[in-house]
């Protein structure tokens, strides 16, 4: 087989697996726009006869999807920003130091992250109870975010800070600058865009977290559009068009930003420091 | 002449490691010293430790006559220009080099000017406005010794500036680096493993090994009087031919350890029968003329390189001879080489310190 072949070959398959792979996004977007009987036809239908627009306003309306997705927003703001406040700092240190301690700490980090929330929620439900962190649901739940999402954060970071060379900061400290100083005017600007990834990377997740929201959020006027969805959904709910222009409304701006974002998260920066 | 730079008893232990050991030493100002010495001797890290980037455990550290044990690298003021030129990628050319500056809280029309007076100097001007990763390699070489000359500091620490470099340049740059010392008058310390730029371009240089200093002076007294085995086997190329001897029963010759037995006569008289090991360097031995006498051997192989022709022995050791000619010399001829006996050296057989002839 000739080479360009394989290539084209190679590329069908790649193209085959992005379509399966992206089928329920398109699902999802077909189903908003379809009217109540073209959703129960059969076969169905792979494109709306007429697309229905309108459904999007009633939903938004009736769903009071503006709060649900300010309360997202907060939720996962308030994640981001405390795992990036506490994660960098310790990413940095866990990248240069090297120590029996700290391969011991990386090992606990990692173990962290393969716990699974569902399992997780209900000692934090506890423990959360009894400090009466229940009173502001909120913070409870970006508290239980970050905590989850950390370990990711962390030795994500902690990857790009080794990739910037010890010897730019030793160069910045022997030029006058202090170790903090070296730190925030070297270090920082060149590891941004693994710490900006990682954030984001963060940010989608806990736009989208679900399990510790819905537990620890009683309060509808609090629970993000996450909860929101799910209580749309009952053992009868026939109104999939409704839904899915609800996953819509909720989904479209996380894709939106990560199109937008995706050349950043590849390029990288420290090329030129060293020979 | 004042010392710009003093250590005495410095220490440095890694844990239960060793890694200088009691080193005293002084650097006058003006003067350009190299620490020199295999990979592993502690001469980055007594460079690192003059910069403050490491601390020393024991001993003291005087700058400009301050004690400067444990004050931080950001108030020793010394420049550093390292092995890998550390360039701040995300900063220009001339960002990179007054950063210095900014942080000292000048102003930023002086910190232009100080950039391209510079940069008029070390050829960047032109360049001022690129990024590192626009640059070649000789280019960044330059970048960084300007980031270190634009500050004025109190002394410049090099850390293999050079190893980075392709030969040519290499040699262009051990020049072009000694010019700057002499012209800003400045007190530079140049830790290298080549002693060929150590010699060449240092006042002083300091042979280390194993943390300690084995030897110091101006480069051509470690080239004619090395204090021990090690130093006369570092210093100098090719490296110096070593060969067992003994002294013969009256003191006056010495019976080398060849294949087959060889004679020379002793540089002075020494005790009988005493085990030493004779130091010859490859240039010092030239074709015996007439009936000289000297060392006889077989001629394993002949290399020139136009300039020169490297002459190696079919011995055991192999005794390696520089002639600065053409040479006539064949591969498996058998040749006699003379040398003077003030160019032999004399070490102790088990101790390998110099013995030295009265």
């Amino acid at each position: 087989m000739s080479d360009t072949s394989r290539d084209r070959l190679m590329l069908v398959v790649a193209l085959a697996m992005a379509a399966i792979y992206l089928f329920p996004l398109y699902w999802m977007y077909v189903t908003a726009l379809k009217s109540g009987s073209d959703m129960f036809a059969s076969p169905p239908s792979f494109w709306p006869t007429s697309p229905s627009w309108g459904t999007f306003a009633y939903v938004w309306e009736s769903r009071n999807m503006g709060r649900y997705l300010w309360n997202s927003i907060v939720i996962a703001t308030g994640a981001v920003t405390l795992v990036a406040v506490l994660g960098t700092g310790c990413a940095y240190v866990l990248a240069r130091y090297r120590s029996v301690w700290v391969d011991i700490g990386l090992f606990l980090i990692l173990m962290l992250q393969v716990l699974p929330a569902s399992l997780m929620i209900t000692p934090i439900f506890v423990g959360f109870t009894q400090m009466g962190l229940l009173e502001y649901p909120r913070f409870a739940v970006v508290l239980a975010i970050a905590a989850k999402s950390m370990p990711f954060f962390v030795v994500l970071v902690r990857a790009t800070f080794m990739a910037v060379p010890v010897e730019l900061e030793e160069a910045a400290q022997v030029d006058g600058n202090s170790r903090i100083g070296a730190f925030v005017n070297i270090v920082l600007p060149l590891a941004r865009n693994g710490i900006l990834v990682s954030a984001i990377l963060i940010f989608m997740q806990a736009f989208g977290e679900f399990v510790y929201s819905k537990s620890i959020i009683q309060d509808v006027s609090l629970q993000p559009a996450s909860v929101g969805l799910n209580s749309f959904m009952g053992p009868n709910t026939s109104e999939w068009n409704n839904i899915m222009a609800y996953a819509t409304l909720y989904v479209t701006p996380i894709l939106a930003i990560f199109v937008l974002l995706q050349r950043r998260i590849v390029s990288g920066l420290t090329s030129g420091a060293l020979k | 002449m004042t010392n710009q730079i003093e250590l005495s008893g410095v220490n440095k232990y890694y844990g239960a490691y060793h890694a200088l050991k009691n080193i005293d030493l002084a650097i006058p100002k003006g003067s350009f010293v190299a620490l020199v010495g295999p990979s592993g001797c502690g001469k980055s890290t007594l460079l690192r430790s003059l910069a403050g980037l490491e601390t020393i455990s024991s001993g003291d550290l005087l700058i400009a006559g301050e004690r400067m044990n444990g004050v931080p690298p950001r108030r020793r003021d010394l420049a550093m220009v390292f092995q890998s030129y550390a360039l701040y990628p995300h900063m220009t050319v001339e960002e990179n080099l007054t950063y210095s500056l900014k942080i000292k809280g000048v102003k930023k029309a002086e910190r232009k000017k100080a950039a391209d007076d510079v940069a008029a100097v070390t050829g960047l001007k032109d360049l001022l406005s690129r990024y590192p990763r626009e640059l070649s390699g000789g280019q960044r070489q330059r970048v960084a010794m300007s980031r270190a000359i634009i500050r004025n500091p109190k002394a410049f620490l090099f850390d293999e500036p050079l190893s980075n470099l392709d030969a040519a340049l290499r040699v262009h740059m051990r020049k072009e680096i000694r010019t700057l010392h002499d012209r800003l008058g400045a007190t530079s310390v140049y830790v290298t493993h080549d002693q060929v730029e150590a010699m060449t371009m240092a006042d002083h240089v300091v042979v280390m090994r194993q943390g300690i200093v084995e030897q110091h002076g101006a480069p051509l007294d470690l080239y004619d009087r090395p204090i021990n085995r090690f130093v006369a086997g570092f210093i100098g190329s090719p490296a110096m031919n070593f060969i067992d001897a003994q002294s013969s029963a009256d003191g006056r010759f010495l019976l080398l350890d060849l294949q087959s037995p060889q004679v020379l006569p002793a540089p002075a008289s020494l005790p009988p029968d005493q085990r030493v090991v004779v130091g010859i360097r490859p240039e010092h031995l030239r074709p015996a003329a007439g009936g000289e006498e000297g060392l006889e051997f077989d001629v394993a192989a002949v290399e020139s390189t136009g300039s020169a022709s490297y002459v190696t022995a079919a011995t055991s050791p192999e005794i390696v001879v520089v002639l600065n000619e053409r040479s006539a010399i064949r591969r498996g001829e058998r040749v006699r080489f003379a040398v003077d006996t003030r160019q032999i050296h004399l070490f102790d057989a088990t101790t390998g310190q110099r013995l030295d002839v009265p």
